[in-house]
């Protein structure tokens, strides 16, 4: 388990498979070995009127790489807590219908290939929010550390090889606050539903105008 | 006159009951017509028979009767208690004529029936018959009576030991039920876990005499047996009798060894003497038959892993034995060595000749036996001869050919007490949420974000056979180790070779630390590296820090040694040196000149004396002797040339000579060195 960045790949043209495969050209330059495939899934729960106070949501996150476990990550907007369960936890969620109801057309999920690169781990993933293609996520992952201060600037740069410009020079927020900790699995679940909220929030998201390097 | 009583039932009885529900109740009838309906009831007149004086009436109520009605409303009961009255009069006077003790009118005479004809033969059968039945009750009793008074009698009995004491004693060590009329007892490791299909199932009946005597008198005359005596009034003892199946019965153990070579992988035969007669102690019986069970089960489970495993040189199972390579021309030989109580040998083909050692601490007399009267082949036939003794006497065939290594066999069987252990074991605290039998890592791995490897890598396990196997690599390598070492030992006085075996160990991995010192010479510098072994290489870490994997070849460790004490003998020079006053001039770890070392490289230390006149050079290899030379400062066979013309070219060194060390004085190498220097000095 090492430190994972997430990273929105701009998609101008709103096909996604033109970019992917691009992308996947590119990364198979790299000498990147393609190892099977990877999903993440999000569904979120909302407060039902009767509990009372704000609505708060809950996320419940599933993940492949870990597949014994089932995140569950309470949003109250300001601060999120996050509880990781063992997978039997799906099973308790109907029990708490009451409570949390599943809004069904917020489901959402990256879905692709995962590659191997060395010591890095490159998932890219198309994002589908209830069956509408969303965009690219790109989740990159370096093995041998757990720290982001120590690998940081490794990964920029690995990443900014095969992704470009998009890669901003700048730590993203979410690990600049946690950038001297030990990076956990539920770091990358975390991040995961921070960008799945990004998507959601902005239907027609662009990122920077991509000027990538020819492939 | 009898009280009759008149009651209105008590709720009138419903006439219709209407759609919606209520009733209709019939409206109670007067007191006089209830009266009238409860009279019509009552008939006194039983039979037909008239009594004039009632005739007389009737013939008066006859008159009346068109009016369909009584008089009153109790006429007929009037009239019937009447007629009672009067036959009751009639008996009456009827007892009081015949009543009179000298009949004077009438005599009553009993009507008699014809008695039956005397049967006199029938009565006598049954008669014989009953008392027959009764006879042979007293006899059962008298002869119960008399066992029981016997037994108690019995000489070298101990008192008490009756068939329900005995009994108790069984069930509060095993597990025993009735079914029907048997006692059914149960030797399966099932309630501990095991889940080998044998039902193993043992019978408990009383004992009777009737083998029991015959039984003494072969135990007296059998005093040829130097164990019958002791065991013989003991096993005649029990009450109780167990029946075992028969392929439980005999004893059995899992013969484990190390061989060496290929040849003869099937060619050896069990010899075994040991022998459950009938006449065993339960105890030790049940015991037994547990113990084949459990070596049943065993190598069972060996086997099917073995079967089941596809390592590079695949493991062979002939018969009752499994041979795994577990290293290059070494193989593990695991067999099941079953001899039952019949001719004391048991399976065909592949059975194993265990060497000469006695297994397990029960053998009393039988290894003795066999070694001191024959081969192996008529060992067999002796301990037949001797019936009841307990323990395992192996004929010899071949002196330590094939060794049994009993704590290997040991392992094995903590192997399988670890599986019984974990089938039923689960760790504690467990949720209640959680599925029976999730290891505590896996119940933790959700919470924790367990990626697959480490998921995967957790549900690997170890089958019984690759434990064995790795135990004996260990084993196998520990020994050699220590072989080596020895020999080392043996072989080099100077310097010394002290190793220290490691107490704690673990059935994998075990540790030594050697050292290696000149003697007399040892708080000048001793020289410790430590060995790790585990299964299939060796770990030698060294004085300096290196850390040398070596593989399990013997030569690898032997080579590393050679160089440790070449390395020592140069190191401990220079530090002699340093006490002597002697300079060191040059010290070179690998020297690239020379003849070439088959392993590693040669070094070299040149020491200067104080005053500088002589100098010392010593070379040493791995495998080459130490070699000592000396050369000194003025040369004493300087003559100008005119090459060399100036007198001052005589503080060159002279050339080398070699000092024979091995004429010298001295004990060792270093005491040698001392005396080289103080004669040099001087």
């Amino acid at each position: 388990m090492g430190v994972s960045v997430l990273q929105i790949f701009p998609d101008a043209s709103r096909s996604g498979c033109i970019e992917t495969e691009k992308l996947h050209k590119r990364i198979m330059n790299l000498d990147a070995v393609q190892c099977g495939m990877f999903t993440v899934d999000c569904d979120s729960y909302y407060t039902t009127a009767q509990t009372g106070g704000g609505v708060r949501k809950m996320h419940i996150v599933h993940n492949t790489e870990t597949p014994a476990t089932t995140y569950a990550i309470l949003d109250t907007g300001s601060k999120q807590v996050t509880l990781s369960a063992d997978y039997l936890f799906d099973l308790m969620l109907p029990r708490l219908d009451h409570m949390y109801q599943s809004k069904k057309n917020l489901k959402i999920e990256s879905k692709g290939a995962k590659y191997e690169v060395g010591d890095f781990v490159v998932k890219i993933g198309t994002v589908t929010m209830s069956g509408h293609y969303k965009g690219i996520l790109v989740e990159v992952e370096y093995l041998p550390s757990v720290t982001p201060a120590l690998c940081w600037s490794l990964m920029r740069e690995f990443m900014q090889s095969f992704m470009g410009s998009c890669v901003k020079p700048t730590v993203p927020p979410y690990l600049q606050n946690k950038f001297h900790d030990v990076h956990t699995p539920q770091d990358t679940v975390q991040q995961y539903v921070e960008k799945f909220n990004e998507f959601r929030e902005g239907p027609t998201f662009t990122g920077a105008t991509p000027s990538a390097p020819s492939s | 006159m009898a009280d009759i009583r008149l009651e209105v039932p008590a709720e009138n009885s419903v006439l219709e009951v209407l759609y919606d529900g209520s009733e209709l109740h019939q409206q109670p009838p007067s007191m006089s017509e209830h009266l009238t309906q409860l009279a019509r009831k009552i008939d006194f007149a039983t039979d037909g028979e008239e009594i004039k004086e009632e005739k007389k009436e009737e013939e008066e109520e006859e008159e009346k009767q068109p009016f369909q009605q009584p008089h009153w409303p109790l006429e007929e009961v009037r009239n019937k208690i009447r007629q009672a009255l009067t036959e009751v009069s009639v008996l009456h006077d009827l007892l009081a004529v015949v009543k009179p003790k000298p009949p004077q009118y009438m005599v009553l005479d009993p009507v008699q029936a014809d008695p039956p004809e005397p049967k006199a033969y029938i009565q006598f059968l049954s008669l014989k018959k009953s008392l027959q039945a009764a006879g042979t009750i007293l006899l059962n009793g008298a002869e119960r009576l008399r066992t029981s008074q016997a037994e108690m009698g019995r000489p070298g009995r101990v008192v008490g030991q009756d068939f329900h004491i005995e009994l108790l004693r069984l069930r509060q060590n095993w597990r025993l039920k009735k079914v029907g009329s048997t006692i059914l007892g149960d030797l399966s490791y099932r309630s501990a876990g095991s889940m080998y299909r044998h039902s193993g199932i043992f019978e408990v009946s009383k004992a009777d005499d009737g083998p029991g005597g015959p039984g003494i008198l072969s135990i007296g005359s059998g005093g040829a047996s130097p164990v019958a005596p002791q065991l013989g009034p003991r096993a005649i003892q029990s009450s109780l009798r167990v029946t075992v199946p028969t392929e439980l019965t005999g004893s059995a153990y899992i013969f484990v060894c190390i061989k060496k070579d290929e040849e003869d992988i099937c060619s050896a035969q069990l010899t075994s003497s040991d022998f459950v007669s009938g006449e065993t102690h339960w105890q030790q019986k049940l015991e037994k038959a547990q113990n084949v069970l459990f070596c049943k089960e065993l190598f069972s489970q060996l086997a099917r892993e073995a079967v089941k495993l596809t390592p590079s040189i695949p493991h062979l199972v002939v018969g009752n034995q499994i041979t795994a390579t577990i290293f290059p021309g070494i193989h593990l030989l695991v067999g099941l060595c079953h001899s039952d109580g019949k001719n004391g040998q048991k399976g065909g083909s592949g059975v194993l000749v265990p060497g000469n050692s006695g297994t397990g601490g029960v053998v009393v007399g039988g290894n003795n036996h066999g070694s001191t009267t024959n081969m192996a082949p008529t060992s067999v036939m002796a301990g037949a001869s001797m019936a009841g003794a307990p323990g395992v006497g192996l004929g010899g065939l071949g002196p330590s050919k094939y060794k049994h290594e009993h704590d290997l066999e040991h392992s094995l069987h903590q192997l399988l007490h670890r599986v019984y252990h974990h089938s039923f074991q689960h760790p504690l605290p467990h949720p209640v949420y959680a599925y029976m039998g999730m290891s505590k890592r896996r119940r933790a791995a959700g919470p924790e974000g367990m990626d697959k490897t480490q998921l995967v890598n957790m549900m690997k396990e170890q089958t019984l056979l690759e434990q064995i196997i790795r135990q004996v690599q260990h084993n196998f390598l520990r020994l050699r180790t220590m072989y080596v070492i020895d020999q080392l030992a043996a072989e080099f006085k100077d310097p010394l070779i002290v190793s220290h075996w490691n107490a704690f160990n673990s059935p994998t991995r075990s540790c030594v630390k050697i050292n290696i010192a000149t003697q007399g010479y040892d708080s000048v510098l001793r020289t410790k590296l430590v060995i790790h072994i585990s299964e299939r290489s060796l770990k030698c870490i060294c004085r300096d820090g290196k850390i040398m994997t070596m593989s399990f070849e013997p030569q690898e460790l032997r080579n590393l040694i050679l160089c440790q004490i070449s390395q020592h003998n140069m190191a401990a020079l220079q530090c002699l040196a340093r006490y002597t006053g002697w300079t060191v001039l040059s010290s070179e770890q690998n020297v690239g000149t020379g003849a070439i070392e088959p392993l590693g490289n040669a070094s070299t230390v040149m020491l200067a004396s104080p005053s500088g006149n002589k100098v010392i050079g010593v070379h040493s290899g791995p495998h080459q002797r130490v070699s000592v030379m000396v050369s000194s400062s003025p040369r004493p066979d300087f003559y100008p040339s005119t090459v060399v013309s100036g007198q001052r070219w005589e503080n060159l060194g002279a050339s080398w000579q070699e000092v024979r060390h091995d004429r010298m004085e001295g004990r060792n190498f270093l005491n040698k060195m001392e005396l080289l220097m103080a004669a040099l000095t001087a």
